[in-house]
């Protein structure tokens, strides 16, 4: 009893309960959805993008993307990609903090989004209780989802199936490389990229991997920063010269000029305030 | 010979000493610097200061709605300018502390997410261009010789230390936003003052209370007497709230009138409002639903108005 939790040097009976957490890491697909029927129903969109989004004017993530816009909103993505994300949750990992009456543990908990098709995100969310880090989790790696550029191996047929170049992805020691795969070989990596390459929709990649690849975070970090990296490349197809749109704040003024009711009370009180000042 | 617009606007730049920067120069403002003078103090090119202006004015015409503008001084000798500014202009004025988040933040109350933003001084306003580099807002700053060029998209070479050329600078800008959307031509020339947007300081704000305020020592004196008359008829006024309004003119007209800031800016700015500052707070609380809901604020004027004067005094004497 003494050695539970009291002494300073109690380091190994905390990390005999963290074992027995990762028994839910294949098992929890998904998460409760069941009672959040009615929150998804009621947003209220906060920021610029979202209001454009919910009425509508947006027509695809991709066009966000285009902007380097950043998305604030999970629901934003939800709308897009909605009923073809699923989620996945790679890891709860307790870590702890040590106090003056024992250790503070909390569920760190990795969470990855995708659609199978050209959409994946990651979040990494810690909490004191397991299903609020995995709902927050979930809320985070909605919004970093990120597009993933798939390329050919060899000819040209049919869809795109692999990377469209060897690309490589860091993160701490852990470092992460795809290479295109002809049709058919399949995702040839471990349990854990494979799992986020499947969710970005890739069918066939080589992989390599170096450094401490134990720790899962760093490794599926790494594995995201590789696909982040998969548009970052130029490749000859994209040498053309780009045709600049008008970004959607710009296309759309007049509907954002709107004014929701409680920022048009803000404005009137601060023009008050200010003039007064002076 | 007839100057040319150009050649007025930059006679006024160099008597305001736009064209004056710092002993330091960054390296990527080497661009605009004329020559380095024997004090060691690098002379800016104020041709290509105008050329500048005339390109940020385009952009901020450019953006169609003007509320998506948003103007920031956290320097004092910007502020007045920058509200000036952004009164003429329809943009919207930051004047003083950025509260971090204001750009990134969408649960603060203060968000807003502008299409441009306008700073006085990249070094003292590093938090904004921080935040607009986050959220994609493109950026105009006026920029000394040794200011940092850090996410600042178009840079207005410029002296932003004095207050004249602060006050000049913003003042030629928003003409120069006003001749091109057409609201000032030729022949409607801007009627505004370049003194408008000089920073006053408080002492100077004072004396020019005091000469305001030598007229209007009669005026409350007269309008102490009528709401004492009209107390128990009138139903806005109720019996205390009077009472309290003639004691304290009555106790410090001279020194309160004197050293009132507060009450002075009221004076000066409200056309209608003859009397002073106490008065041009009921016309505008009564239309609400009644008194009972006005009187705490009034009593907090109350409260407030004679500690105000007398707490502005030692600050300022």
């Amino acid at each position: 009893m003494a050695e539970r939790g009291g002494e300073r040097g109690g380091f190994g009976r905390g990390f005999g309960r963290g074992r027995g957490g990762d028994r839910g890491r294949g098992d929890r697909r998904g998460g409760r959805r069941g009672p959040r029927r009615e929150e998804e129903e009621k947003w209220v969109p906060v920021t610029k993008l979202g209001r454009l989004v919910k009425d509508g004017k947006i027509r695809s993530l991709e066009q966000i993307y285009l902007f380097s816009l950043p998305i604030k909103e999970h629901q934003i993505v939800e709308f897009f990609l909605g009923p073809a994300l699923k989620d996945e949750v790679m890891k709860i990992m307790p870590v702890q903090k040590q106090t003056r009456a024992g250790q503070r543990t909390r569920f760190k908990a990795f969470v990855v989004v995708g659609d199978n098709n050209g959409h994946v995100g990651l979040g990494v969310k810690c909490s004191k209780e397991v299903a609020t880090a995995i709902r927050g989790g979930i809320i985070l790696a909605k919004l970093s989802v990120i597009p993933v550029r798939r390329g050919y191996w060899g000819n040209k047929i049919g869809k795109p199936h692999t990377v469209p170049c060897k690309v490589t992805g860091k993160c701490g020691s852990v470092t992460v490389r795809l290479v295109p795969a002809p049709r058919g070989s399949g995702i040839v990596a471990a349990r854990v990229p494979k799992k986020v390459l499947q969710f970005a929709g890739i069918e066939d990649v080589f992989t390599s991997s170096r450094g401490s690849t134990k720790t899962l975070g760093n490794f599926v970090k790494a594995t995201f920063e590789c696909l982040l990296k998969t548009y970052g490349f130029l490749t000859p197809d994209l040498w053309r010269e780009t045709r600049f749109l008008k970004s959607p704040f710009q296309e759309f003024t007049d509907v954002l000029a709107k004014p929701t009711k409680i920022s048009v009370l803000e404005d009137v009180e601060k023009t008050q305030f200010i003039e007064n000042a002076f | 010979m007839a100057l040319s617009q150009k050649e007025r606007d930059v006679q006024m730049m160099l008597a305001a000493a736009v064209h004056l920067g710092t002993k330091n120069c960054d390296f990527q403002m080497e661009r605009y610097v004329w020559k380095r003078r024997s004090d060691g103090i690098f002379i800016i090119n104020v041709g290509k200061t105008w050329e500048k202006l005339q390109l940020a004015a385009r952009v901020i015409v450019a953006i169609e709605n003007p509320q998506d503008i948003i103007v920031q001084s956290a320097r004092p000798y910007g502020q007045r300018a920058v509200l000036k500014f952004a009164q003429y202009t329809g943009a919207q004025a930051i004047a003083g502390r950025h509260t971090p988040g204001t750009f990134t933040n969408q649960l603060q109350n203060s968000f807003c997410e502008p299409r441009l933003l306008i700073l006085t001084d990249p070094r003292t306003d590093h938090q904004p261009i921080r935040e607009a580099a986050l959220g994609n807002i493109p950026t105009i700053a006026f920029c000394d010789t040794d200011s940092p060029m850090r996410h600042v998209d178009i840079a207005i070479p410029a002296n932003n230390k004095g207050k004249h050329s602060i006050g000049c600078l913003f003042w030629l800008l928003a003409r120069m936003v006003l001749q091109m959307r057409g609201t000032v031509t030729a022949a409607q020339p801007w009627d505004v003052m370049v003194d408008l947007f000089f920073y006053r300081e408080p002492e100077e704000a004072k004396e020019r209370e005091e000469e305001e305020g030598a007229v209007q020592e009669f005026a409350p004196t007269e309008y102490v007497a009528p709401p004492l008359t009209f107390a128990p008829a009138d139903a806005q006024w109720e019996g205390a709230v009077p009472g309290q309004w003639e004691s304290e003119p009555a106790v410090a007209i001279p020194g309160d009138l004197a050293g009132a800031p507060v009450a002075a800016e009221w004076t000066a700015a409200p056309a209608p409002m003859q009397a002073g500052g106490w008065d041009a707070i009921p016309p505008s609380i009564p239309p609400a639903a009644g008194w009972d809901s006005a009187a705490p604020i009034a009593s907090g004027w109350e409260a407030a108005g004679p500690q105000a004067p007398t707490g502005w005094d030692p600050a300022h004497l």
